[in-house]
């Protein structure tokens, strides 16, 4: 097997809109299924009472992580094909901080705002309006912007380069991080949904 | 016990605070989107993706309106000087997709619900404008961060980038620190 | 042991076979090492069905029609690579091409004066698993004598004529000139100075850069 499958050729750029299109609806289908359409379980996160959103992503970040580590040693995925973001250090840090404040005030991400209005939601129609408008406003500041986006330019930068580790050492140190995280994550559900109303029903 | 607003007889309000919905178990939920991220991998040989579909969109808006300038944006350019037609980019298919699949999801659990979602302390207004606030904030950390939750922490965390770990241990840092000022809203 | 998974509930069985697949992944090796692999049958079959090589006159029809999608590399130092190289190409040393960060889906052609380097090159680049390589069949003293300097057939057909033509004329492009038949021993010692000031021309609108491949407009690929 050669993948990427597109970038050997496998099909074309008309084909994969049509995969995006594919996939796209398997990523709304998880979304929604999560109840993440839904800006309050996203924001239970924060007030610790439901830590379903760091659950589910780190959940889909070490199924993905430990498949392409498994495809790529078996030589089927080619990982030099794979994008890459390049590493800006300063952005990462205040694109972060910005996306997070922002979070918790819009209640979405964008990805999560498309599921929320097409599930209804009259926020997430907003969000996505207020997203739209940002975006422009963003284009129309560009210029201001131009030193920021440049600065910190690390270039392709993996974990197991900045540590010096191997990469399965890496995967390995997500996976265990993560499973203490979400046991850890599910005593603290329990704590403050009990702590906060005794009566109410456990997860 | 939906209340209705007087100026938004339409749209009802949940005003319970988190209460449990029958949404599908988090960690199964998340083993299938890791299947799909995994699938983008296999495929295209790149990740999921949102903020780039809003940018490509925005880009092509502007273009019916002023092209001359939409052409010279610095950030919009690249957009624009595509092959094809800009709305036929990766992104902008996959956000079609994502919603389609919110669709035929929530109205398979009939999760479908003209509302707004907000906690028992908030107006709708209060929503609302918060809704586009957030909006409006994240589009800039969008851009600057270059990626959104799905394209940096889910795309670049699967695959171990630096710069994503970063961008998503300062996201859940950022919306932290800012969840107890907007308790009013949620809680 | 169904039993006690049972018993373990399902999200802690996922939990466990997590932590299995990622002890599992300690030992995975995602970058390819610094082996070549020969696989023998692949590599006598590519040049059995010539896929190995592609012709100087080939090569010089990509590049007359602006074809992005190829990298050419010329194996040979940076001395050489000054006083004359085929338009397009890359100066990539044969020391330096693991480095070099070529990508294992793009069509890569290496020449360098003669034949040998370059099938270095082929064997060391298809042993890491890249598919689409070549060598310049004779490399650049065939380009010379079949592109630059195209010789011309003592009494031609009608065929043969009108090939030359347009053999001399994309010599030219490439501010090389046709020669006689009978001129064809002394090719080597043409001046190539004369084609350094020439190189201008070579360099005109129609002939694209080098890296070319990369230039093309990507789709973007980022959130």
């Amino acid at each position: 097997m050669n993948a990427p499958l597109y970038k050997f050729g496998a099909f074309g750029d008309e084909t994969s809109l049509v995969v995006a299109f594919v996939i796209g609806i398997g990523f709304g289908w998880f979304l929604e299924r999560a109840g993440f359409g839904n800006a309050r379980k996203l924001m239970a996160q924060f007030y610790l009472t439901d830590m379903a959103v760091f659950k589910v992503m780190f959940t889909a970040v070490v199924t993905a992580m430990l498949g392409v580590t498994y495809l790529a040693w078996a030589g089927w995925l080619d990982l030099s094909l794979v994008y890459y973001v390049p590493t800006f250090w300063v952005t990462a840090i205040v694109g972060g901080l910005l996306m997070g404040v922002g979070f918790v005030i819009g209640g979405y991400c964008p990805g999560t705002s498309v599921v929320s209005m097409a599930t209804g939601r009259l926020d997430g129609l907003v969000y996505v309006g207020g997203f739209t408008a940002g975006t422009l406003g963003f284009a129309l500041g560009y210029p201001a912007f131009r030193d920021l986006l440049a600065m910190g330019d690390l270039g392709v930068l993996t974990l197991p380069e900045v540590t010096g580790v191997s990469w399965g050492i890496v995967a390995f140190a997500v996976v265990l991080m993560a499973v203490g995280g979400f046991a850890g994550a599910t005593w603290v559900e329990r704590w403050m949904t009990a702590k906060a109303d005794p009566a109410a029903r456990a997860d | 016990m939906a209340s209705l607003t007087p100026t938004e007889p339409a749209v009802t309000t949940e005003e319970h605070a988190f209460e449990p919905r029958p949404y599908a178990n988090p960690y199964l939920a998340g083993i299938g989107l890791g299947l799909v991220l995994l699938s983008a991998f296999v495929f295209m040989g790149r990740g999921l993706g949102a903020s780039g579909a809003f940018n490509s969109t925005i880009a092509w808006l502007l273009s019916l309106v002023a092209p001359g300038y939409a052409a010279s944006n610095e950030f919009l350019a690249r957009y624009l000087d595509v092959p094809g037609h800009p709305l036929k980019a990766w992104l902008v298919f996959e956000v079609l997709g994502v919603f389609a699949g919110a669709v035929l999801s929530g109205v398979l659990a009939k999760r479908m619900s003209r509302t707004v979602e907000k906690g028992p302390r908030a107006s709708v207004t209060l929503r609302l404008g918060f809704a586009f606030l957030g909006g409006f904030l994240m589009a800039f950390g969008a851009a600057l961060g270059r990626g959104c939750t799905s394209g940096q922490a889910l795309t670049g965390g699967a695959i171990l980038n630096a710069g994503s770990w970063i961008f998503m241990m300062c996201f859940f840092g950022g919306a932290y620190g800012a969840a107890w000022f907007v308790r009013r809203q949620w809680r | 042991m169904y039993g006690w998974l049972c018993k373990l509930g399902l999200n802690r069985t996922l939990g466990l076979l997590a932590i299995l697949l990622g002890a599992g992944a300690l030992f995975a090796q995602v970058e390819p090492d610094r082996t070549v692999t020969v696989h023998e049958a692949a590599l006598l079959t590519a040049h059995a069905r010539g896929e190995d090589h592609v012709a100087p006159r080939e090569l010089a029809g990509w590049i007359v029609e602006g074809r992005a999608d190829y990298r050419l590399i010329d194996l040979r130092d940076e001395t050489a690579f000054g006083e004359y190289h085929v338009p397009t190409a890359e100066n990539v040393p044969l020391t330096s091409l693991p480095e070099y960060g070529l990508l294992r889906n793009e069509k890569i052609v290496l020449y360098a004066d003669g034949d040998l380097p370059a099938a270095q090159a082929w064997l060391l680049l298809r042993g890491r698993g890249y598919r689409g390589v070549y060598t310049l069949r004779g490399g650049l003293d065939a380009w010379k004598d079949q592109v630059l300097f195209p010789e011309m057939p003592e009494s031609p057909s009608p065929e043969e004529q009108a090939r030359f033509e347009k053999a001399a004329h994309v010599a030219k492009l490439f501010g090389g000139q046709p020669r006689a038949a009978a001129t064809g021993g002394e090719a080597q010692l043409l001046d190539m100075s004369a084609l350094q000031a020439a190189t201008p021309a070579v360099s005109a609108p129609s002939l694209p850069a080098a890296g070319g491949s990369r230039a093309r407009n990507r789709p973007r690929e980022g959130c």
